[in-house]
């Protein structure tokens, strides 16, 4: 399975990358949606991703509804992965087209039970 | 409302509730294990602070504050980084920044009303405003002094000069 991890903190980005990679999953990252938008464009159209909100360029609710205008790219799962917490910020995103939310901070039990809901668990890790 | 009438920091937040964010995110964030620690220590001579602002019905920063030194180590458990990698400026920033954000955004969650969360910075932590707006812990990560500090956002230089005098 591929996955884009989308955030414009390195740091995140290697952490959650970290835990994909963990989980069998080929990663790639971008530094904020416009990126995110060119890597889609390139061709590398991934099974899962992972969505920073607040971000410089475009933020992660501007690529998200982006992502959902094209229907080429329907088959995306998108994940917020964000500080945002708030009931009213959660809908905004759900409503815009992201499957699921993960709350930082978050463990990797935390990731791999939402990829366990999403059927993007790998057999042999959620064996 | 204005800076003036909004209700400060010190009623909206308590020490309890900042230091259980703390305790949620420096295992997550800097490694198994890890934990900001309340209990102060001195502070060193030369510091650096890196923050988010929180813009909403409570304005101001969350800003983390520690020794250069500790927060080229900090990044290093962040990145989980072993030598003969070195951090850069540009990690420090980053994991530094990333610290602050998470912070800010779970603090962010419990004060009231609709907020707005701006992208992390690095560098001599912004003014605060009046005294009453400012909870700060003071306290250690592996014995090395680090402060967590929500701080009301200082008035504009221009507020009072448009004030009408009585």
């Amino acid at each position: 399975m591929r996955a884009l991890v989308i955030d414009d903190s390195r740091a995140m980005r290697r952490i959650v990358g970290t835990i994909l990679t963990g989980f069998g999953y080929e990663v790639r990252e971008a530094g904020d949606g416009r990126l995110a938008l060119d890597v889609l464009e390139e061709g590398y159209v991934p099974d899962l991703c992972c969505i920073d909100w607040n971000m410089p360029v475009m933020d992660g609710l501007q690529f998200v509804m982006a992502v959902r205008a094209n229907p080429a790219y329907r088959q995306v799962t998108l994940m917020m992965v964000t500080t945002e917490s708030e009931t009213g910020q959660i809908v905004k995103a759900l409503a815009a087209g992201a499957h699921e939310y993960l709350i930082k901070p978050f463990t990797a039990d935390a990731l791999r039970d939402k990829l366990a809901l999403l059927g993007l668990l790998p057999e042999e890790v959620s064996a | 409302m204005t800076l003036q009438e909004a209700q400060p920091i010190t009623t909206l937040l308590d020490t309890r509730t900042v230091q259980s964010i703390a305790d949620e995110v420096w295992p997550s964030l800097v490694g198994d294990g890890e934990a900001f620690v309340p209990v102060p220590v001195p502070p060193p001579g030369d510091v650096v602070s890196a923050w988010v602002d929180i813009i909403g019905p409570w304005t101001g920063s969350v800003v983390v504050t520690c020794a250069p030194a500790t927060a080229e180590a900090l990044t290093e458990s962040v990145l989980m980084t072993r030598p003969p990698t070195v951090v850069d400026a540009e990690d420090v920033a980053d994991a530094l920044g990333e610290l602050a954000n998470v912070l800010g955004g779970n603090i962010k969650s419990v004060l009231p009303g609709e907020s707005r969360l701006g992208l992390p910075q690095m560098g001599v932590a912004p003014p605060h405003g009046r005294l009453d707006d400012v909870r700060s812990l003071v306290g250690q990560w592996r014995g090395n002094f680090l402060t967590i500090t929500v701080q009301g956002a200082a008035p504009a230089p221009h507020a009072e000069r448009d004030e009408v005098p009585l």
